[in-house]
């Protein structure tokens, strides 16, 4: 089906709608449909018992004056309903006072390459749904089979396909089918008097291949991996210390002390540490921290943003330099470049802003992770967290380690969890002594809360930072 | 907000899931209408203007259950949406414990939706420049020659909602919201700070907008010059603002929820002494005029006021029927409300009268980031605020992490004050613990 026949209108009508917007006076307008379909089924006490189907369909609509925004939403997409809410959004023009930045430019320049970056082989829609309540059982089974302390497991299969459209007042019209599939496994343990837990995920933007036994295999033996370590775990004695950052889901670190300050609007308002910071030097030579849009099946590609841009890489830092923010539309008029295809939204209920896609470090030279440890004294090694944090003006950051151990005398000892690591993102960057060459990128369901919900990816290689602060007794 | 004929609507879609073979089913209409102006620097940046309507329903099809929603509401999307959702219920396995609440617990006296005179009929005559007005002389970026960046966010919403059964249970709640936000940034020797402060009030007269931004940039210029502490034990003040942190945890480690999954550090806690005998905390669901407050959960079972934890005994699990079912226990409530800590050990103590009392110490008036382990108890959380001396604040300290577990905090409370902010769900005072880990 065509998008444009999907949400039942024509071009006249997507054209008239934006006339309607730009009617006060607007420089620019475009138009959000989504139609969202979200499933999920809930495995808990040896059962899926549960299981739930979302609708959400509508479209919104964005007028600018300058950097200023109107926005406005209709739940359906009659003819009617749409031109009100077009006509909403442009009071903008009526009310904004002061006007700065560029006009906005066209950005369909292509990606380079035009092959959809989340093909859905096996549609979700209509897919063997006893199949995927077998999936689930397999999964408990093959847990509690491997680790006989197991009390508990809870496991979620969500999958979800939004089909959008968008069409601006450079007449450009885009659209794009978005598959994402998510499991996420949490596993309740006892030994003795003792309980611990474990939660591993993993997402994807694919179809109903999604459920393999790759995915399977995964899943189960992280969900057991490392509990004799987890029940030994005590909370070290906290200061500063050297911390390496284990390759993957570190990369949590990029995504809070560095990616959020790269984020184009904040600075635009003057209010990131890296304000004024473009072409200087913020680390040492050799490091390349990039946003990729481009990873085919990551929770961050993006085939377009949400403003319509081609989805792409983009180098925040190359060779240890600030050369990029990360641009929306409005960012992008505003310093004068090309957005950077960084535009996004949670859904049609909100206006796009910058936000990161998948976010990683390129691999280095300094060998490998056990070299980094070696190389430290005194020190803590981590690999799983649950969440960060970042304030933005001061570049403060936390991430909260789910696991690790301490290392002494550059060897692996006490294994430590639950603690909190704070920093500070320019004093971190620069405080980066060694980058490893085994960059991975993390599959887990990591989802960013800048203002609106968006699925996100991160990675790194194994990293060596001195002087970290962590959190202990 | 909810017309007659969309009560009427809701009576129909129960009726369509049964004619498609559901034996039971709750429906719940949420229509939400929400106005913004967001002004960046004293002048307008965004208005939004937002209208929802939803249907969410809970499916009961031969012993199996199944969530549900949608905003397609036009009859004929809605009755192809139910039959796909009894198709899909029937996908599941087979669990008797999902039922809905007896009808006799569940609320009888939310009829209008404004029972608790939480609709403030001023909205309905705001027009889009008065919106303007509140945003843009609420703030103070000219004041200060500091400041760089000023980032404010008005709103006001009405909320409407109505839970309806098969048993016959209707229950209504309507709501409306006035808020105002604003985080502050300053620059001052070449190092960035930042401050945030918000208001919100179910009554328009009673938002103080204004006073938002003299507080954010109180909070941004109190962190000038901040850095770490030496890494020890203090005693740990917790400003009211930021308090609920210490106390969401414990409710969550009593839902019915994290108790089956043996994922709680309160597992066996019912009737037992694990708190100090400072610590009561209550619900207090019901008190009119007050934002948050409700006649009914999510079940449309009636809420009342309860103790929680009372003298440091725990005396209510959150329970909902599904939960009660499994665990056969008596239901309660599917969570707390409104929950709210009593002062201790005397009413009346603000948050200088505590530092006063508590000498020296750190006093937190924000977090960055950190958790904790709802199994175990234990947290690592991100600060930031102020070392206290004589009970009098002596410098700023940012970048430092406060560690520790909430059963061990909470044995050490030294006090609860009478400060907690009616705006805020869950009306917790300053506290104060003793013998804290900071790392800084």
């Amino acid at each position: 089906m065509r998008s444009i026949d999907r949400f039942g209108v024509t071009e006249e009508q997507l054209r008239a709608l934006v006339a309607e917007g730009l009617r006060d006076g607007g420089d620019w307008c475009d138009l959000y449909f989504e139609d969202t379909a979200y499933h999920d089924l809930l495995l808990r006490d040896g059962v899926v018992g549960s299981g739930g189907y979302h609708v959400d369909y509508g479209c919104g609509i964005r007028v600018l004056k300058g950097e200023k925004t109107g926005y406005a939403y209709a739940e359906t997409t009659d003819f009617a309903s749409l031109k009100s809410a077009a006509r909403a959004a442009g009071s903008i023009a009526a009310t904004a006072t002061s006007l700065r930045g560029s006009a906005l430019q066209s950005a369909t320049q292509p990606r380079g390459e035009s092959q959809d970056l989340y093909p859905e082989l096996v549609a979700w829609e209509g897919a063997d749904c006893k199949g995927f309540v077998e999936f689930l059982q397999r999964i408990e089974a093959g847990i509690r089979a491997r680790d006989s302390r197991v009390l508990k497991v809870v496991a979620i299969l969500s999958y979800s396909v939004s089909d959008v459209m968008m069409f601006n007042s450079l007449g450009e019209l885009t659209s794009d089918h978005r598959p994402l599939g998510s499991l996420s496994v949490q596993v309740i343990f006892r030994q003795g008097d003792r309980t611990e837990n474990n939660t591993v995920s993993r997402s994807l933007r694919m179809g109903a291949e999604f459920i393999s036994e790759d995915v399977l295999e995964d899943l189960v033996s992280r969900a057991v991996a490392g509990m004799d370590a987890r029940f030994e775990a005590r909370r070290p004695k906290g200061g500063q210390m050297s911390v390496v950052m284990g390759a993957g889901a570190s990369g949590i670190l990029l995504h809070e002390a560095m990616g959020h300050a790269f984020e184009a609007d904040f600075n635009r308002k003057g209010q990131s540490i890296f304000t004024d910071k473009m072409g200087q030097r913020i680390c040492r030579p050799g490091i390349n921290i990039l946003d990729d849009g481009t990873l085919p099946r990551s929770r961050g590609a993006c085939n377009f943003d949400d403003e319509g841009v081609p989805g792409q890489k983009t180098y925040m830092v190359t060779d240890g330099v600030l050369t990029s923010y990360l641009h929306d539309r409005i960012s992008a008029g505003y310093y004068g470049v090309a957005p950077t295809g960084n535009g996004r939204r949670e859904s049609f209920r909100y206006n796009p802003i910058p936000r990161m896609r998948a976010t990683y470090m390129e691999s280095g030279p300094d060998g490998t992770k056990e070299d980094l440890i070696a190389s430290v004294r005194k020190g803590i090694y981590v690999d799983q967290f649950a969440n960060g944090q970042v304030k933005i003006g001061e570049g403060d950051f936390t991430f909260f380690v789910k696991s690790g151990f301490l290392i002494e005398r550059g060897r692996l000892t006490m294994p430590v969890k639950d603690i909190n690591i704070i920093g500070n993102g320019p004093q971190a960057l620069a405080d980066i002594e060694a980058v490893a060459g085994d960059l991975k990128v993390d599959e887990g369901t990591w989802t960013c809360g800048k203002e609106q919900s968006v699925a996100v990816s991160c990675g790194i290689p194994s990293v060596l930072i001195r002087n970290l602060t962590v959190g202990g007794e | 907000m909810i017309t007659d004929k969309e009560l009427a609507f809701v009576r129909e879609a129960l009726q369509m899931a049964q004619a498609a073979g559901a034996q039971h089913a709750r429906a719940t209409l949420s229509v939400s209408e929400e106005d913004l102006v967001a002004t960046l620097d004293g002048e307008v940046d965004r208005v939004t203007h937002c209208a929802d309507r939803s249907l969410s329903l809970a499916l009961f099809v031969d012993g199996r259950y199944g969530s549900y929603s949608t905003n397609k509401l036009d009859r004929e999307s809605l009755s192809g949406f139910i039959r796909q959702a009894v198709d899909a219920t029937r996908m599941v396995a087979e669990d008797p414990c999902r039922t809905l609440p007896d009808p006799a617990r569940c609320c009888t006296d939310a009829l209008t939706g404004d029972e608790l005179g939480l609709v403030d009929p001023a909205r309905l005559s705001l027009t889009p420049a008065d919106r303007q007005n509140i945003a843009l002389s609420a703030s103070v970026f000219s004041s200060d020659k500091r400041i760089i960046s000023e980032e404010g966010e008005y709103s006001d919403s009405v909320y409407d909602s109505v839970v309806m059964d098969t048993n016959g249970v209707c229950c209504r709640h309507s709501e409306c919201s006035f808020d105002y936000g604003v985080e502050i940034t300053i620059e001052s020797g070449g190092q960035k700070y930042s401050g945030y402060w918000w208001d919100a009030s179910s009554r328009l007269a009673e938002l103080d907008a204004a006073a938002c931004g003299r507080k954010a940039l109180e909070r941004a210029v109190g962190q000038i010059g901040s850095k770490p502490a030496r890494s020890g034990r203090y005693t740990a003040v917790i400003d009211a603002e930021m308090a609920s942190k210490m106390v969401s945890p414990l409710l969550r480690a009593l839902s019915g929820y994290s108790i089956q999954q043996h994922n709680s550090f309160l597992m066996d806690s019912l009737g037992k002494q694990l708190f100090p005998e400072g610590l009561t905390l209550l619900d207090v669901p019901r008190i009119p005029g007050q934002t948050c407050s409700k006649y009914f959960d999510s079940e449309g079972v009636a809420t009342r006021e309860a103790p929680v934890i009372e003298r440091g005994v725990v005396r209510e699990y959150f329970i909902n029927t599904y939960m009660a079912n499994k665990m056969q226990m008596a239901p309660t409530v599917e969570d707390a409300t409104r929950a709210k800590v009593l002062p201790w050990p005397e009413p009346g103590l603000d948050r200088a009268e505590i530092l006063r009392r508590c000498g020296r110490g750190i006093l937190v008036t924000d977090f960055n980031g950190g958790n904790s382990n709802p199994v175990t108890g234990d947290f690592s959380y991100g600060i930031e605020g102020y070392l206290f001396e004589n009970g009098r604040i002596v410098r700023p300290v940012s970048e430092m992490l406060m560690t520790g577990n909430f059963l061990a905090l909470w044995a050490r409370l030294i006090a609860a004050g009478d400060d907690a902010r009616p705006c805020q769900s869950k009306l917790v005072p300053t506290l104060a613990f003793a013998e804290v880990d900071f790392s800084g």
